[in-house]
């Protein structure tokens, strides 16, 4: 990134380092626009967002009477996630809570997910995934020199609910993404979370490419995902007046929830993924993210968030003992590491990948010959 | 035995480089990374564990050296390792990488002189002696090795006296048919057992609550190990791995 063309909106700390951000008259950027429409669309506070998650409630229960549970949840042992469970048994919901345990867990994170689900008495589903073909998986994005490492974890855990939702019957997922703490999210910084096209082409060409039981999507499946999905899925914090404090307080009462410091800390992979390897290598620095969240929601000013920016992401003596751990864990040598650290970054259009068979010309025909046959078949305003 | 002195020894099985959990010896299914699971357990406080690979005897292998010296170097407790010992040296090998303990369980009853072998070099709280136990149809308890595939027509108590005997330090007693049912221990047979060695017993094989372990140690066992109780979590054996903390097991063992 040259310095001449950096720029850095006027209203929050997002800047050029997201090579798709876009300055409206006033400098005021993209994120900032979203995100205070976001919050005017999507946001229910006080009674009327109880009201509405009351009713909800009602209509899960009256729709899964006849199954084992009324929706799913995932669980991570984070805030967030700890805080959906205790919110949905609030609501008088029985869920099934479900765990992806990818071989990082922390100790901490796997003691909060047992307490959490004895106090509110949920039970747990996991799938573990096998660990020589996850570090395998792992290697070949971080030799790819790629951002989107924590992606393969992502669509493995969307493949296990679709999964699950079959297995029990049960297709709603309650989850615990909330537009006002979540937003300023450059597409770019981690992309393909569906994409298995891409994730097996990045396999294929920098790790052994042989994958016995990772779960994933097929084509179709991928497909039908784009047009809606397998699961329904509500953000049901967006209704809960949610604040980190307030759920904070509550689930270290409720649930016995021990923190682990810092967002996303739950894993030493995420911390060193987050506060290490996407900043120094790629310069993406996800803490402006949610910094930008608060500034936009008026609860920090930007001065404060650009002086916590000139923090280290984390302890830099812990920084170093991270590098250390990844190394070992992923089976790299140090030298190997910091060789991958050094190295340009590549992005996801310099791989095969779905999203670029369904934007080819082969697909395109494919497409427009759907299209001309479901525009004659159906009147326009039946399209979904 | 004074309750409060008596171990509980997570039980963890290794197939190729993973973790599996088995129900009766049989449908393995993977449940995590080793290395990971020795982690967990080092944060949990756990007094010593038990790694045991079921392949390795079966498969005719030799015990995965390199993975057990990553297992024993990553543990900070004392780790003890069966599966797929035949000699003096594989012993001697494993010990050189960091484990405390070797367990016998095949070798016990087709060679025993190595059980001799070893504790004579290494002292006898060096060898374990494996035994399971299967009931057969006439619903007696007998001996079985290779991974429970082959009879031995021993009965556990008498080769447990014989393993005694040998310098077997430890005896560590599984009921093939109580493994991974949750069902309990089978308290018949450890009391049989223990009453009959002067050596510690482990009882092993079908803890499905915290109780359970405090019913082997009652029946005689100096310690309990248990592999699914510390492994999953609830109806749909959801892998978490947990273990009490130190004030839960004493309330359950004291007194």
């Amino acid at each position: 990134m040259s310095n001449l063309s950096y720029r850095v909106c006027t209203r929050c700390v997002m800047d050029t380092t997201d090579p798709d951000i876009v300055f409206d008259a006033d400098g005021v950027c993209n994120h900032c626009h979203e995100h205070l429409h976001a919050i005017a669309t999507q946001v229910h506070s006080g009674q009327d967002g109880r009201g509405r998650l009351e009713a909800m409630a009602e209509d899960l229960k009256r729709r899964y009477r006849d199954k084992p549970y009324d929706c799913i949840i995932g669980v991570s042992g984070g805030v967030d996630s700890s805080y959906v469970a205790w919110l949905v048994k609030d609501l008088g919901l029985r869920p099934l809570a479900v765990h992806l345990d990818n071989g990082w867990n922390s100790v901490i994170a796997v003691r909060n997910i047992a307490n959490m689900i004895e106090a509110l008495d949920i039970d747990l589903y996991t799938h573990v995934i096998d660990w020589e073909e996850y570090k395998d998986i792992q290697r070949a994005f971080l030799k790819a020199s790629l951002p989107d490492v924590e992606v393969p974890t992502d669509h493995a855990i969307n493949t296990i609910m679709f999964k699950v939702a079959a297995k029990f019957g049960v297709r709603t997922v309650l989850r615990g993404g909330n537009v006002v703490t979540e937003s300023h999210h450059p597409a770019r910084w981690s992309q393909g979370h569906l994409d298995y096209g891409y994730i097996s082409d990045v396999h294929r060409k920098f790790g052994s490419g042989k994958v016995d039981t990772f779960p994933h999507l097929n084509f179709p499946q991928f497909l039908k995902m784009f047009r809606g999905g397998f699961v329904e899925t509500i953000d049901i914090l967006n209704f809960a007046d949610y604040s980190r404090e307030k759920a904070l307080a509550r689930i270290e009462t409720d649930l016995g929830w021990e923190d682990y410091g810092g967002k996303h800390h739950e894993s030493v992979f995420t911390r060193w993924f987050q506060g290490v390897y996407l900043l120094r290598k790629f310069d993406f620095d996800k803490r402006k993210m949610h910094l930008s969240s608060l500034i936009s929601t008026g609860e920090i000013t930007r001065d404060q968030a650009r002086a916590k920016l000139q923090q280290p992401t984390y302890d830099e003596a812990l920084q170093e003992e991270d590098n250390d751990f990844v190394a070992k864990k992923l089976g790299f040598t140090r030298a190997e590491l910091d060789a991958i650290m050094a190295a340009p970054p590549a992005h996801f259009e310099d791989f095969d990948s779905w999203t670029r068979r369904l934007d080819g010309p082969a697909f395109g025909m494919v497409k427009r010959v759907y299209r001309m046959v479901r525009g004659k078949a159906q009147p326009p305003s039946a399209s979904s | 035995m004074i309750g409060n002195s008596a171990r509980i020894i997570p039980c963890l099985l290794l197939r190729g480089e993973g973790l599996v959990k088995t129900v009766k010896f049989r449908n393995a299914k993977y449940v995590g990374d080793p290395i990971n699971a020795v982690r967990l357990f080092n944060d949990l406080e756990v007094d010593e564990l038990i790694f045991l690979d079921i392949e390795a005897t079966t498969k005719g292998r030799e015990p995965p050296f390199e993975r057990i010296a990553e297992i024993a170097g990553e543990a900070f407790m004392p780790i003890c390792y069966g599966g797929g010992v035949t000699s003096f040296d594989q012993a001697a090998r494993l010990f050189k990488s960091g484990v405390e303990k070797v367990a016998l369980t095949t070798a016990l009853v087709d060679n025993p002189g190595l059980v001799r072998e070893i504790a004579d070099t290494f002292g006898e709280q060096a060898v374990v002696a494996g035994i399971d136990v299967k009931k057969d149809w006439l619903g007696k308890s007998r001996a079985m090795v290779r991974g429970g595939g082959r009879k031995t027509g021993y009965d556990p108590v008498a080769l447990a006296k014989r393993a005694a005997d040998l310098g077997a330090g430890e005896i560590l007693l599984t009921a093939i048919d109580r493994e991974g049912t949750y069902q309990g221990y089978d308290l018949e047979l450890v009391k049989a057992v223990s009453a009959a060695v002067p050596i510690p017993v482990i009882a092993c094989g079908g803890a499905g609550e915290l109780p359970h372990l405090r019913q082997a140690i009652d029946a005689g066992a100096s310690a309990a190990a248990a592999g699914s109780l510390f492994i999953y979590k609830g109806p749909h054996r959801a892998v978490l791995v947990n273990y009490p903390r130190r004030a839960r097991l004493r309330e359950l063992l004291g007194a």
